[in-house]
């Protein structure tokens, strides 16, 4: 996957790996990698700057937490965050039955 | 190069060439640093439990991370406005204070603006005219900055640390002129004003000159050195 094309949909990527309760910044990555069958390819290093963009715009919250000896910054959906999640959502599945009835696999005419 | 201090060599060694990559507030750099570090940690932790040695696993996080330009530039917009609400915060909040306090100074009793105070010259006004205009672009520039890098970030297209310059530059024609209308008044007749709220403006409007140009410099600094290319 480009990572161009990626990039389109991060901040829905990123609010969907968050939307089962708050995570590290590490953990939403393992997340995309997982759930993309390791296809999502992004540096892990463009991910922190995403996530607190997203906390700037009021859809996640932040808060340092400390978890087994180590300090980390664990972000947690806001309700605004799972409204813009429900539309990112509901665009991409739009769009995506859009292309797939016209790039889908081809359907040969029925020929009697 | 083995042990933990081969490992702290290699991810010190990286979060040092992000770190002088970063400007704007010391706080948010400390922030997203010990974020960073974390996170190579975590990286680190899984790439071992993968079965890398623990300086393999160290290299293998720091790459994974990316080049330490692609990350610091990263959060250039992040760190641009967290500037741009540090410089523009105090401006908001004292600006009102200041206004009220050279309100008080000027009415002294009796409402009479400041244009029209005896002994000021005639050639004042436009002067006085063109202040207030700046100050209107200040208050235009310090609401603009606060609503693009909260929460309306990604829905107006924003120049943080432009508009904060705009913010700070703007105060001080008014200060300028405020104080030279109250110098000249003050030579004429010094009993005209109630020595409290006089003094508290006057103080108050050079604090402002001086911040407003610490202010800037800082703006254009910032800006300067998070252009692409510049390390």
């Amino acid at each position: 996957m480009s990572a161009q094309a990626l990039k389109g949909h991060l901040d829905g990527m990123l609010l969907a790996a968050l939307e089962d309760g708050p995570r590290h910044g590490y953990a939403v990555m393992e997340i995309l990698r997982a759930g993309s069958d390791g296809r999502f390819d992004l540096p892990t290093g463009t991910i922190y700057p995403a996530l607190r963009r997203l906390e700037r715009a009021g859809h996640v919250r932040a808060q340092w937490s400390e978890e087994g000896g180590r300090r980390r910054r664990v972000y947690e959906l806001t309700p605004s965050g799972r409204r813009t999640l429900d539309d990112e959502r509901h665009a991409w599945q739009e769009f995506s039955s859009a292309v797939t009835a016209l790039l889908g696999p081809h359907r040969r005419p029925v020929t009697s | 190069m083995t042990g933990p201090g081969a490992v702290d060599e290699v991810i010190g060694a990286y979060l040092a060439e992000i770190a002088t990559r970063l400007t704007g507030p010391a706080r948010a750099r400390r922030d997203i640093l010990a974020e960073l570090e974390a996170g190579l940690a975590d990286a680190s932790d899984a790439h071992r439990a993968a079965g890398l040695s623990a300086v393999q696993a160290a290299r293998a996080a720091v790459a994974e991370f990316g080049g330490p330009e692609r990350v610091a530039e990263g959060f250039h917009a992040e760190l641009a406005a967290a500037q741009a609400r540090r410089v523009v915060l105090p401006l908001v909040t004292a600006g009102p204070l200041i206004g009220g306090l050279w309100t008080v100074t000027a009415m002294g009793g009796r409402t009479v603006p400041p244009w029209q105070w005896a002994g000021t010259p005639a050639e004042a006004r436009p002067v006085i005219v063109l202040a207030v205009l700046a100050l209107a672009a200040a208050i235009a520039g310090a609401l603009f900055t606060m609503a693009t890098t909260g929460r309306l970030v990604g829905r107006l297209p924003g120049r943080p640390l432009v508009t904060a310059a705009i913010a700070a530059a703007g105060t001080a024609p008014i200060d300028l002129t405020l104080l030279a209308l109250f110098a000249v008044q003050v030579a004429a007749t010094p009993s005209r004003f109630a020595v409290f709220p006089a003094a508290t403006a006057a103080a108050a409007s050079l604090i402002r000159l001086a911040y407003a140009g610490r202010a800037v410099r800082t703006c254009l600094a910032t800006r300067t050195l998070s252009r692409p290319g510049h390390s």
